[in-house]
C-alpha cells in the first residue's frame, strides 16, 4: 500500500479560556480524537455542523495551531519534529483555501501581490518572471491577466475565491484543505468554483480535505466522506455509500436534513431532537447519545464511547451501527 | 381561497449620488392566499429582501416606491397608508422573521420581557397575563422548559433557540401573515430542518399564510404551495412548487437545478450558469438574463418580456419559453 | 466631503499659517515696550491683538505661542505613538510570558493618571526645556496607544489572509510588517490625530499651572496664567489664547473624526 500523503493519528484540540487564574473552566474540546488518512490524489470530504470541529481539524492538520495531542504525518514525516526551516519549506506542499473570500485576501494589497506571495517567499520566480507567472495562475482559475493590479475589493466573492485558489496553487501543493471553499458564495456562483477546484484536482494530481457542512455540495467532490459530530468522527467510508446507506444514526439525520430539490425524491424525514451541543461541555459515552433515536440506544451509550469500527466498506462509532 | 395579499407592479427605487436612480425591485406583481406558503426564491442581490419589506413598508426612508406599486392587504392598501394605519398593521396581522436572530434581538434584555413587550403592543392585557402568553408562545414554538427559559438572556440561547424566540415575538400578535426573511440560512443543517417543521405546523395550526424568502431552492420542495423565482428586481417564474419542480420553464429556473449539488446526483459535474448576477446600476437591456442564458435569442436583448401564462397557475417572463408555446 | 470635514480642514490651514508663518512676520515675543506707555493696550492698529502687562505684543506671542503648543503636541505625540505601537505589537504578537509581561505593563500604564505622573516628573526633575517636555508628555501617553495597537493585532493574527500568509510559509517577522502592522495604521492615525488634542490641552495646563514652558517662553497655556490677574482690565489677555486653544483642539478632533470616518466606516 502506497504510503498515505497525510496521516493523523490521535488529533486533539483543546481550547483553554483566560489567563492563570481561570484553570477551573473547562477547556472546550474542539477536537478530541481524530485519525484519517488522505492518499494521493484524494478527496476527504470532512463533513459536520457547528461545533463539529472540523474547521479545527483543518487548521490543525495544516499546523497553523499546534495541536494539544496527537501526531500529523504528511509525505511520512512527522510536522511535529520538523525544524522552522524544514516545516516552512513543506509548508510550500500543503495550502489552504478558505471559506470567507473578502478575509481571505490583504484588502491593502493588489491580488496580483497576493497570488505572487508564495512564489516571492520560496523564491520560486525571479521579480522579472513574477507578472508572467501571475498570469499564468490567473488564467488557470479562469480569471483574465490584468486583474492583477486591482484590489479585492472590487471583484465579486466567486472572482475572489478564485484567486484564493490561484495564490494556493502557486506553490505547487500537493493537498490543499478547502475550508468551506463555497459555503459563502451565491448558488450559481458555487457550481462554477466547484467544477474549477475538480478540474484543478484532476490537472495537477491534487489531495483534498474537503471540509463543508452541506452534504450535497461534498459527494460532489469526495472520494471518501468522514463525518463528525462534537469533536469526533463518527462514520467514515466511501462518498456514496455513506450517503445512500448511512450507519450512523447522525449521518441519517443529517443525510435526511439536506434540503431535497426533488419533492419526488420520497427520502425520509427524520428531524433531531435538540441542538448541537457545546463542545464546552460533551456527554460522557456517545456525544450523539443525548439526541439519538436509534431505537437501541442504551445505558451503554450514555456511559461508554463507542470507538470506529470497521462494518462493511466503513468505519462507524456507534455500539449499535450493525442491528 | 381568499387573496390575502395581492402586490401589483411593486417598484423600488433608490436615489444616487450622481442624481440617477437605481431601481433594484422593478415591477414585482404576485398574491398570497390565506393560509398558503409563497416562497420567493433568487440569490443575492435579486430584490426579494426587498420586495419582503417593502410590504410592511419597513424599506429605507431614502426608497420610493413607484407610482403604479399597491400592495393591497385585506383589502387596504398599504402602498399609501400613514404611519399610524402601518403600526396598527406592522406585528398585529403582518409579522416579520429575519436571518439573524443575534441582531434581531435585544443582547440586554429578557426573551420573556421581548415576547411580552410584543403582546402589549397590539393587546390591552396586564403584565402577569402577557406573560403567561409569552411562556404559552415559547412552547407553541418548540422551546424546552418555557417557564424557566423565559427569564433568559439572548446570548444564553442557541442559534436556533433565538430563532425560535424570534418566530414567538413574530407570532405574538396573532398574524395573518408572516414573512420569513431566510430564516434558516444561518442555522445548522439539522436544525434548519427543525424550523422548517415548525414553521410548516405553525402555518397549519394557525391557518397563517407565509411568505418564505430564500436562495434555497431545495428548502422549499415538499413545503411551499407555490414559488416565485427572482431575478435581478423581477419575477422570472411562478408556478406551484410540483409544476416548477416538475418542468421549469426559465432558463434561469433550470440553470439553477442543473448547478444546485445533489445528494441523488449521479453526474460527474455540474452545470454552472456562466456568468455572474450583474449588480442593479448594470443591468442588461431587455431580459436581464440574457447575457447568461443558453436560449437566448435576438428579441431577448432588445425587449423584457412580460410574466405570462404558460399554463394556468405557471407564468414565465420570458419569449423563449412563450414562443414555444404559440 | 462634510461640513465637519471642511471645517477641520479650513482650521487646520488658519492654524498652520499661524504657527508657521506668524513667528516669521509678528516680530518679537519678547520685546518689551514702553512699560508706562504701552502696557495692557487694547488691540489696535499697532497692536493688532493688543499688548500685555509687559507691554508685549500679543500677537507676536500669540504665534509663537502657537508653534510651541503645536509643536511640542505634535513631538508628544510621535514618540507617544512611536512606544505604543512598538510595545502594542509586540503585545499583541508574542506569546506566554513576554505576551503576559507586555500586557501587565500596559494594564499598568493605563491605570496611572497622565496628569499626576507628568506633575510628579516635572516635579522631580525641575523645569524642562521645550524639547524635553515635548517627550516627556510623549512618555506618558503610550500606553493608550499601546492598548489600541495590542487589541488591532489580536484581531488581524486570526485574519483570514494572515493565516494564508502563514500557511504560504511567511516568516512571522514578515507576517507581521506585510499583513498585520498595515493593518493597525488606520485606527492609528485616527488615534494619534485625537491625541494631539489631548497633548494641546496637558501642555497648556501645565503651562497654566506654571509647570511647562519657562515664563518668557510664549505658550497658550502661560498666557493664560498671566491673563488671570488682569481678566478685568484687559480681558483680550485671555480671550486669545484661549480662542486659539479652542481652534487647536477643535481642529484635532474634527480631523480625527474624519480620518476615522473615512478609514475605518464600520466604527461609529
Amino acid at each position: 500500500m502506497t504510503t498515505p500523503l497525510l496521516s493523523v493519528e490521535g488529533l486533539v484540540k483543546h481550547y483553554h479560556s483566560g489567563g492563570f487564574l481561570s484553570r477551573s473552566t473547562p477547556p472546550v474540546k474542539a477536537v478530541d480524537g481524530v485519525s484519517f488518512s488522505i492518499a494521493p490524489g484524494e478527496t476527504l470530504g470532512l463533513v459536520g455542523e457547528s461545533g463539529s470541529g472540523k474547521s479545527t481539524v483543518g487548521r490543525a492538520v495544516l499546523r497553523l495551531e499546534p495541536p494539544t495531542a496527537g501526531v500529523v504525518r504528511f509525505e511520512g514525516h512527522d510536522l511535529a519534529s520538523l525544524d522552522p526551516a524544514t516545516m516552512r519549506a513543506t509548508r510550500r506542499r500543503m495550502q489552504i483555501v478558505f471559506q470567507d473570500p473578502l478575509g481571505a485576501l490583504n484588502p491593502r494589497r493588489t491580488i496580483g501581490d497576493s497570488v505572487a506571495e508564495g512564489l516571492v517567499i520560496h523564491r520560486l520566480a525571479t521579480k522579472a518572471e513574477l507578472p508572467d507567472r501571475v498570469a499564468q495562475l490567473l488564467a488557470e482559475v479562469g480569471l483574465d491577466a490584468s486583474y492583477a493590479s486591482r484590489y479585492p475589493h472590487e471583484f465579486s466573492g466567486g472572482q475572489r475565491q478564485r484567486v484564493g485558489i490561484a495564490r494556493a496553487l502557486a506553490v505547487e501543493p500537493r493537498f490543499v484543505v478547502c475550508d468551506e471553499p463555497v459555503s459563502a458564495l451565491d448558488v450559481s456562483v458555487q457550481a462554477q468554483v466547484l467544477n474549477l477546484l475538480l478540474d484543478l484536482r484532476d490537472r495537477r494530481q491534487l489531495a483534498y480535505l474537503f471540509i463543508a457542512h452541506d452534504l450535497a455540495v461534498v459527494q460532489q467532490v469526495a472520494h471518501r466522506i468522514a463525518v463528525m459530530y462534537l469533536g469526533t468522527i463518527v462514520e467514515v467510508g466511501p462518498a456514496r455509500s455513506v450517503i445512500s446507506t448511512p450507519r450512523h444514526p447522525y449521518t441519517q439525520a443529517l443525510v435526511s436534513a439536506v434540503p431535497d430539490p426533488d419533492p419526488t425524491s420520497g427520502r425520509s424525514r427524520i428531524v433531531l431532537e435538540g441542538e448541537p451541543p457545546s463542545p464546552a461541555a460533551p456527554p460522557p459515552g456517545c456525544p450523539f447519545a443525548p439526541r439519538c433515536f436509534h431505537p437501541q440506544r442504551d445505558g451503554r451509550c450514555n456511559s461508554e464511547r463507542p470507538q470506529l469500527r470497521t462494518i462493511g466498506d466503513r468505519e462507524v462509532a456507534c455500539h449499535y451501527a450493525d442491528s | 381561497m381568499t387573496t390575502l395579499l395581492e402586490v401589483d407592479h411593486l417598484q423600488i427605487a433608490f436615489p444616487r449620488r450622481d442624481g440617477a436612480a437605481i431601481v433594484p425591485v422593478d415591477d414585482v406583481s404576485f398574491h398570497v392566499a390565506e393560509g398558503e406558503l409563497v416562497a420567493l426564491v433568487g440569490e443575492s442581490g435579486c430584490g426579494k429582501t426587498l420586495t419582503g419589506l417593502a410590504i410592511p413598508r419597513l424599506l429605507p426612508a431614502n426608497a420610493t416606491l413607484g407610482k403604479r406599486t399597491r400592495i393591497r392587504f385585506a383589502g387596504s392598501d398599504l402602498a399609501g397608508a400613514s404611519e399610524p394605519e402601518l403600526r396598527a398593521v406592522r406585528g398585529r396581522r403582518i409579522a416579520m422573521v429575519f436571518q439573524d436572530p443575534m441582531s434581531s434581538l435585544n443582547p440586554v434584555m429578557r426573551i420573556g420581557a421581548q415576547i411580552s413587550e410584543a403582546i402589549t403592543a397590539h393587546a390591552k392585557i396586564g403584565a402577569s397575563q402577557a406573560r403567561a402568553r409569552a411562556v404559552a408562545l415559547l412552547t407553541e414554538v418548540g422551546i424546552a422548559d418555557p417557564a424557566t427559559r423565559v427569564d433568559a438572556y439572548p446570548h444564553q440561547l442557541s442559534g436556533g433557540m433565538r430563532q425560535r424566540v424570534m418566530l414567538a415575538i413574530a407570532l405574538a400578535g396573532e398574524p395573518d401573515l408572516l414573512i420569513a426573511d431566510e430564516p434558516t440560512t444561518a442555522l445548522d443543517v439539522t436544525v434548519q430542518a427543525q424550523m422548517l417543521e415548525l414553521l410548516d405546523a405553525l402555518r397549519r395550526a394557525r391557518g397563517m399564510a407565509v411568505l418564505l424568502i430564500t436562495h434555497d431552492l431545495g428548502i422549499v420542495a415538499g413545503r411551499a404551495d407555490r414559488v416565485l423565482v427572482m431575478y435581478a428586481g423581477r419575477v422570472v417564474e411562478s408556478a406551484p412548487t410540483a409544476a416548477l419542480f416538475a418542468a421549469p420553464a426559465h432558463p434561469y429556473t433550470r440553470g439553477l437545478f442543473a448547478s444546485i449539488p445533489r445528494l441523488e446526483a449521479t453526474a460527474a459535474r455540474l452545470t454552472p450558469i456562466p456568468g455572474t448576477v450583474p449588480p442593479p446600476d448594470q443591468w442588461p437591456s431587455g431580459c436581464r438574463f440574457h447575457p447568461r442564458c443558453p436560449l437566448a435569442i435576438a428579441k431577448c436583448s432588445t425587449a423584457q418580456p412580460p410574466l405570462e401564462a404558460l399554463t394556468p397557475g405557471h407564468d414565465v417572463a420570458c419569449w423563449v419559453a412563450t414562443g414555444a408555446v404559440e | 466631503m462634510t461640513t465637519s470635514t471642511r471645517a477641520g480642514f479650513a482650521l487646520l490651514s488658519i492654524l498652520a499659517l499661524i504657527a508657521v508663518l506668524g513667528p516669521l512676520l509678528a516680530g518679537s515675543p519678547y520685546a518689551q515696550g514702553n512699560l508706562l506707555t504701552e502696557a495692557l493696550h487694547a488691540p489696535s492698529a499697532a497692536h493688532w491683538l493688543g499688548t500685555d502687562q509687559f507691554a508685549r505684543d500679543v500677537l507676536a506671542r500669540f504665534a509663537w505661542g502657537a508653534r510651541n503648543s503645536l509643536g511640542i503636541a505634535a513631538i508628544a505625540v510621535m514618540v507617544a505613538t512611536a512606544i505604543g505601537s512598538l510595545l502594542g505589537l509586540l503585545a499583541g504578537s508574542t506569546e506566554g510570558v513576554v505576551s503576559g509581561m507586555l500586557r501587565r505593563l500596559i494594564d499598568v500604564g493605563l491605570a496611572l493618571p497622565r496628569v499626576i505622573v507628568l506633575l510628579v516628573l516635572i516635579a522631580a526633575t525641575g523645569r524642562l526645556s521645550t524639547p524635553v517636555l515635548a517627550v516627556v508628555i510623549g512618555l506618558t501617553g503610550w500606553p493608550g496607544m499601546a492598548r489600541l495597537v495590542r487589541g488591532e493585532t489580536l484581531r488581524l493574527r486570526h485574519a483570514p489572509y494572515v493565516l494564508a500568509a502563514r500557511a504560504l510559509g511567511a516568516r512571522p517577522a514578515r507576517v507581521l510588517l506585510r499583513d498585520i502592522f498595515p493593518g493597525t495604521l488606520a485606527p492609528m492615525l485616527v488615534a494619534a490625530t485625537l491625541g494631539v488634542a489631548d497633548a494641546i490641552l496637558l501642555e497648556a495646563g501645565l503651562s497654566f499651572l506654571g509647570l511647562g514652558l519657562p515664563l518668557p517662553e510664549p505658550s497658550w497655556g502661560g498666557m493664560l496664567l498671566d491673563a488671570r490677574e488682569y481678566l478685568g482690565r484687559a480681558p483680550w489677555l485671555l480671550f486669545f489664547p484661549a480662542a486659539g486653544l479652542v481652534l487647536a483642539t477643535s481642529t484635532a478632533t474634527l480631523l480625527g473624526e474624519t480620518l476615522r470616518r473615512s478609514l475605518q466606516p464600520d466604527s461609529r
